[in-house]
Formats: structure tokens, C-alpha cells, sequence
């Protein structure tokens, strides 16, 4: 009922497998709404740090430890770095929208990570409704 | 029993303590008490709205149920902040669900928890932060 991504690249390789194909298969390591929830995660722990939320700071990087552990054996980068936010209402602002991205990878997934991505976009929802 | 048909049941019990314990409080955490309840109806009959829009049948409220002792704003504040996380953790497990429209039911009412949760350990001088909303403890 439910694709991800991942699992369109699996059924391409096992098409591949099968000769049904004469595109090589590319075979990833790492999933897109893992790996940007993993940068969501760090980029708002250091927001949150920064503007005096310790605590909100420690739960992103609870969640940032459980993405890296998944996304194992692939390691993923800092990527670009972000301005960092200006205010508590501006992190309110990032945790709202993290949230709804989180909200949104939760129902496109599948049910091994639907769980998780709901515990993370609840956890930022309610960091949005404290800060806000 | 459905991941819908458990939230369900748990919105029905919120409701019924909270108000037999909001009665025990005062000030801003009576205030808190009471928009919360607010919150309880309103998902109550955005559920029951689920359930026509989808042609299923909900089960209706019990004229009561079991809350143990609740004489004191001690004891209705520790009622009030076991419901939400219990709440909570109803709800998560519906996030699990394979079926599109009751997944996201399940994950809109867990954020609302989740939100719920925090504003009562805000008002019991607890931090609000937890990684894990509803996450069943090991």
C-alpha cells in the first residue's frame, strides 16, 4: 500500500536481476527522508542550544543518534551549514515546519519507519506548541 | 478492535476524567485542564466524523469508567498526566497502520498528544522535552 523510495530501487534491482531491464540498477545504502531528518535533527539541536532550550536541543540529538544508527554503514555529512535562526520564534517557526516534514515522511512510508517518523514529528510538534 | 476504534475508547475515558478531576483544580492549571477537555471533544467528534465519512460504525461511550481515588488537585493532576500519556501511546500504535486514512487519523491525534503532553509537564514544573512521545517504556 505504502512505497518508498527505497522499495521502488529494490524493485528496480530485482527487475534488473530478472533481465527485465537494461538499466543498471542503482543500489543505495541510505534512504532521502532519513538522511533529511537526520540534517533536520542537527541543524534544530543547534538552533535550539544556541537560543537557550537545552532540553528540545538533547531530544534532536536523540533523534539524531537513532538516524545515524539507521542510516549505518553510510555516514552522512553536515551538508551545507545554515544561517542560524534568530529568535525563539523563528525556532518555533523551524520546528513547525521540521514537524511537517517529518508529518509527511511518516505517511509515505513504510510501516518500519512510519513509528518513527511519527515519534519525530510529534516530539517537534510539541517543541513548535512550548517555544511558540 | 481497530488502531481507531482503541483511540476512540481513549478519547471517551479522557474526557470522563477530566471531568471528574478538573473539579480538583484550580488557577492556570485548572484553566489548562478545562482547554483540554475542549481538545478531547473536539477529536472525539472529528473521530466520529472518521467513522461516517468511511461507513463504519463507532462504538459509543461508557456511562463510566474506572479512575481510581481522585479527591485532591494532587491526585487529579497525576490522573490527568497518566491519561495523556497513555493517550499517547494509543495512538502511536495506530501510526503503524498500513492503512493510509487510519495512519494518518492515528498520526494527526498522536501530535496532538504529543502537544497535550507537554503543556502538562510544563504545568507540573517537569521539563516538556521527550524524544519518544508515547513511546512505551522497556
Amino acid at each position: 500500500m505504502f512505497t518508498t523510495r527505497r522499495g521502488l530501487l529494490v524493485g528496480a534491482a530485482a527487475l534488473a536481476a530478472a533481465g527485465c531491464t537494461e538499466t543498471p540498477a542503482k543500489i543505495i545504502d541510505s534512504d532521502d527522508d532519513l538522511t533529511a531528518a537526520l540534517r533536520r535533527a542537527r541543524s534544530l539541536s543547534r538552533d535550539a542550544e544556541a537560543l537557550g532550550y537545552p532540553d528540545i536541543a538533547a531530544d534532536h540529538l536523540a533523534h539524531a543518534a537513532t538516524l545515524e544508527r539507521l542510516l549505518l554503514p553510510s555516514t552522512i555529512g553536515e551538508g551545507e551549514p545554515e544561517a542560524p535562526l534568530a529568535d525563539a520564534a523563528a525556532l518555533a517557526e523551524a520546528e513547525a515546519a521540521a514537524c511537517e516534514e517529518a508529518r509527511e515522511a511518516c505517511l509515505t512510508t513504510t510501516g518500519d519507519y512510519a513509528v518513527l517518523f511519527g515519534e519525530i514529528a510529534a516530539s517537534r510538534a510539541a517543541h513548535a506548541a512550548v517555544i511558540a | 478492535m481497530s488502531a481507531v476504534d482503541a483511540g476512540l475508547a481513549g478519547e471517551y475515558a479522557a474526557i470522563y476524567a477530566y471531568g471528574t478531576a478538573a473539579v480538583h483544580l484550580d488557577g492556570a492549571v485548572r484553566d489548562l485542564a478545562e482547554s483540554l477537555e475542549a481538545e478531547h471533544r473536539e477529536r472525539r467528534d472529528a473521530l466520529l466524523d472518521f467513522y461516517d465519512g468511511h461507513g463504519l460504525e463507532a462504538a459509543p461511550a461508557h456511562a463510566s469508567y474506572e479512575t481510581g481515588p481522585v479527591d485532591d488537585a494532587e491526585t487529579a493532576q497525576a490522573l490527568l498526566l497518566e491519561v495523556e500519556e497513555r493517550l499517547a501511546t494509543t495512538w502511536r500504535a495506530g501510526v503503524a497502520s498500513e492503512e493510509p486514512a487510519e495512519r494518518e487519523i492515528c498520526l494527526n491525534m498522536f501530535m496532538d498528544c504529543a502537544k497535550a503532553l507537554a503543556r502538562w509537564r510544563i504545568a507540573v514544573g517537569a521539563s516538556a522535552a521527550e524524544p519518544w512521545p508515547g513511546r512505551p517504556e522497556e
